[in-house]
């Protein structure tokens, strides 16, 4: 979709907007059409056989007859209200009549024959404009007597709204009871319910902002039904009210509550919500500020001028946002929400056109019962949509759970495969490091053995060919064993085969280790280490025995440290009587022999990061070999 | 070089070897060292030897026709305690060393030795002198140190060796002889070998049953 607006900007898109707000603004009709219907619908009936319509109503001195429903001109004192007055006939016999007031305001006093039975002001949900309160009361029966009686009505009324009295009902108390119950339970009970319920969710939503308060649209939603809430309970800023001020400042709730709605819908369907828009709490900020500092009635007209204004120029714009998210969104909240504002829009328009007296002959006020039911349906909503997200983040945590886990079973089974290879790799490597190790020594030595004997030797030599055979396979055996990086452990075994080898030959072998520790230990040092030093070792003591003719020859072990670390230095020197290094004259065979052997010496050292000092005079040969402070991990010279 | 008992009679040897030409390396060198040596190259002539009457050291391979070495070491080692015995073996390696000193045998003689060597280490051995090697003594104590897992190898139970013992150990494993480790622990040169014996004596399992206890004192039998 993106893609096509991209292309062709302008034309689709706006065929777009169209192609989804005509049916939208068709079902608002739609919902219109319905509310208007169903207010008609769900207007309490009242007993009509007991109207009293007829009254003279005496007016700042005037006296003249009128019909009722009736509107009073507006009046700013208690003092001399409108009086109403009227006759009705009493039979005989029937028991129980009562009056019964559907609806008035803004208070009344009823008298019959001369003896008040009702006033209104003190009930101070009867004296609230907004709510159309009913009143009924029981006329004692000594008060009627057979024939006409008379029946008086003072109308109080505190401006600016006009007074208005509707149709007054005089009758036996069963035949007008049901009909004050129907509107109690409509007009007094059913706003008490939405209060409670509103007062409950803004607790919930409270709560739910201040867990996530990056969701500001809670918080908003639970202020709104806050303010909501202190309007419902607290008195009506109408007379004689104790904390006039008190109540004056709560005039200023409904713009701001309505305000808040506005704030709500905008951040509710994702927009951000405008600097200039707070000018939309002005309205309602200024009412606070006038019913703070002026007493009433100032408030009051304020309110009527700029606060019921406010409130239908926001029900307008939340219309406005909703119709937008509508278009935008094609959603089931801000359809219904849609609808809810329209009902509440068409409930706000008929108060008005009672207000003003478009609509003759009710006056019941409905907008804030429908602005109550839309906030709990709106609430609701929330709270719906939290435990769905909720249950979304329980079914993602479950889902990242199984996902963990086959992740980790996965890691697993490639965990030992990887292992399989390594250890696979490492067999190989370790079966060809032996198999080097076998054919640098007893493979050659077998071999030698086979030539010596198929050319008829005897005795001596292929005894020694076969002993070092043995000799190296010994050695190979034991550089495979596992000795912890104690190199110690190597040539203490080494020093046995040296022994054993020496005995016949007459020559003492003395050890000389110069540091209890022996040689420090090496965590890195590797089977292939082990073998490469123990042979350079065989060579130098196979030289001493061969070459040199020793009769001693002295293995000295010792630690060093030059400041980088502590190294071993493993030397060994005969008494014998030395060779030329040089490799120049004395007998060809031996010498050739001598150079081969200290070459590869030399490279054995090298492979093991060791270095080999070798020094050779008259007096004997030291072969000096240094170990590194840490062995090479790779043969680097190797292959 | 005739070594003679305590009764100046000669010291027989029971020698068990079936590859004859290793049977006659050995023989010739006991002998001439003085020696009285019968010879069996399977484990029924070994046993018949046996019934013939005990030697007072017992040589024998693991590897025979008709059984294993260790068979004949339990069994001799149960009716004669006091012939010594040694396994001969080819490497000196632990795996055939150490399952013969679990049995009884308190010492090893390598196939390749020299004569001399060879009548040293009996003769030593009839003194009360256990050889043992650097390789033997490292395979000891590094199953003193292993932990939780088993090492590969033979079973051992080395929770009777002392500290002192598993230090000889060390220095025999690290190449000191026996002189220099008496000097380093403060013994005299003379008790070294006679730990050793000890050693042996405490890796010895002496029944089947004591065998199925320390298997599951080590771990390595679960019930």
């Amino acid at each position: 979709m993106s893609e096509i607006a991209a292309k062709a900007p302008a034309r689709p898109k706006r065929r777009l907007i169209v192609s989804r707000l005509v049916p939208y603004l068709l079902l608002q009709a739609l919902v219109v059409i319905a509310t208007v219907l169903g207010l008609q619908l769900l207007q309490p009936s009242d007993p009509d056989d007991f109207a009293l319509s007829g009254f003279s109503l005496r007016e700042d001195g005037k006296a003249r007859p009128v019909t009722l429903p009736h509107f009073t001109s507006s009046r700013y004192s208690l003092a001399d209200p409108p009086l109403y007055t009227g006759a009705f006939t009493f039979k005989g016999g029937d028991a129980g009549w009562s009056v019964f007031l559907p609806r008035f305001s803004n208070a009344v006093e009823v008298a019959i024959n001369g003896v008040v039975v009702l006033d209104s002001r003190r009930d101070t949900n009867a004296n609230r404009p907004d709510r159309n309160t009913p009143e009924i009361a029981a006329i004692p029966s000594s008060l009627l007597h057979d024939g006409s009686n008379e029946i008086t009505v003072r109308l109080f009324v505190w401006g600016p709204l006009k007074g208005f009295l509707d149709t007054v009902y005089v009758g036996p108390d069963a035949a007008l009871r049901p009909a004050f119950e129907t509107r109690t339970l409509l007009f007094v009970t059913l706003p008490v319910v939405f209060s409670a319920w509103q007062s409950i969710l803004a607790v919930i939503l409270a709560i739910m902002w201040l867990m996530r308060r990056r969701e500001p649209v809670y918080g908003v939603l639970a202020a709104a039904m806050v303010l909501g809430v202190i309007q419902a309970f607290m008195p009506p800023p109408v007379p004689p009210v104790a904390v006039s001020r008190l109540a004056s400042v709560l005039l200023a709730s409904a713009p701001i509550e309505s305000a808040l709605i506005v704030v709500f819908g905008v951040l509710f369907f994702g927009w951000r919500w405008p600097r200039y828009g707070m000018l939309l709490f002005a309205p309602g900020l200024i009412v606070f500020a006038v019913g703070l500092i002026a007493g009433p009635p100032l408030p009051r007209i304020l309110f009527l001028l700029l606060g019921i204004p406010t409130v239908g120029f926001s029900l307008v714009l939340m219309a406005c946002v909703t119709a937008a998210a509508v278009v935008r969104r094609q959603d089931a909240a801000s359809l219904t929400i849609g609808c809810a504002v329209t009902i509440v829009l068409t409930c706000w328009i008929h108060d008005m056109l009672s207000v003003f007296e478009f609509v003759t002959n009710e006056r019941t006020f409905v907008s804030r019962l429908s602005y109550s039911a839309m906030l709990v349906a709106i609430g609701a909503g929330l709270t719906w949509r939290f435990a769905r997200a909720l249950n979304q983040v329980d079914g993602f945590a479950g889902q990242l759970v199984a996902r963990v886990r086959e992740a980790e079973e996965r890691l697993k089974a490639s965990f030992a495969r990887e292992e399989a290879r390594a250890r696979a790799a490492a067999l190989a490597n370790e079966r060809t490091r032996l198999m080097r190790d076998l054919h640098d020594g007893l493979g050659g030595q077998l071999i030698s053995i086979v030539a010596l004997s198929e050319r008829g030797h005897e005795g001596a030599t292929i005894t020694d060919a076969a002993r070092a055979a043995l000799k190296d396979l010994r050695l190979v055996i034991d550089s495979m064993d596992d000795i912890g990086g104690d190199l110690m452990l190597a040539l203490g075994s080494w020093r046995e085969r040296a022994a054993m080898q020496l005995r016949p030959h007459d020559i003492a072998l003395h050890w000389r280790v110069a540091t209890p520790q022996g040689l420090p230990l090496h965590p890195e040092l590797r089977p292939w280490h082990v073998i490469q030093i123990v042979r350079i070792l065989d060579e130098a003591v196979t030289n001493a025995v061969k070459h040199a003719a020793a009769r001693h020859i002295t293995v000295t072990i010792d630690t060093r440290d030059d400041g980088h670390g502590p190294y071993g230095v493993i030397s060994v020197a005969d008494d014998g009587g030395g060779f030329d290094l040089g490799g120049g004259g004395g007998e060809a065979a031996g010498a050739n022999q001598t150079a081969r052997g200290l070459r590869n010496m030399r490279s054995r050292a090298t492979r093991c990061g060791a270095v080999l000092v070798l020094s050779s005079d008259r007096s004997g040969t030291c072969v000096r070999l240094q170990l590194p402070q840490v062995f090479p991990d790779s043969d680097a010279a190797a292959g | 070089m005739t070594d003679q008992g305590e009764t100046g009679e000669a010291i027989t040897i029971l020698l068990v070897e079936d590859d004859a030409p290793t049977c006659w390396r050995l023989q010739d060198a006991l002998v001439k060292a003085g020696y009285e040596v019968r010879t069996a190259g399977t484990l029924g002539e070994a046993r018949s030897a046996l019934a013939a009457g005990a030697p007072r050291v017992l040589l024998t391979d693991l590897r025979l026709p008709d059984g294993h070495g260790v068979e004949l070491i339990r069994e001799t080692r149960q009716r004669f305690p006091d012939t010594e015995i040694m396994v001969i073996s080819a490497l000196g390696d632990e795996e055939s060393v150490i399952s013969a000193i679990t049995v009884g045998a308190t010492g090893y003689l390598l196939k390749d030795a020299f004569p001399t060597d060879i009548a040293t280490t009996v003769r030593d051995l009839v003194a009360g002198h256990s050889p043992i090697s650097a390789s033997i003594a490292r395979f000891i104590v590094r199953r003193t140190q292993s932990s939780s897992e088993p090492p590969p190898g033979p079973a051992l139970n080395t929770a009777k060796l002392t500290p002192r013992e598993i230090d000889i150990l060390w220095g025999i494993a690290k190449g000191f002889s026996y002189a220099e480790i008496a000097s380093h622990l403060g013994l005299s040169r003379q008790t070294v070998p006679g730990h050793i014996k000890n050693i042996y004596r405490k890796l010895e399992v002496h029944t089947r049953s004591e065998a199925v206890f320390e298997a599951v004192q080590q771990g390595l039998i679960k019930l």
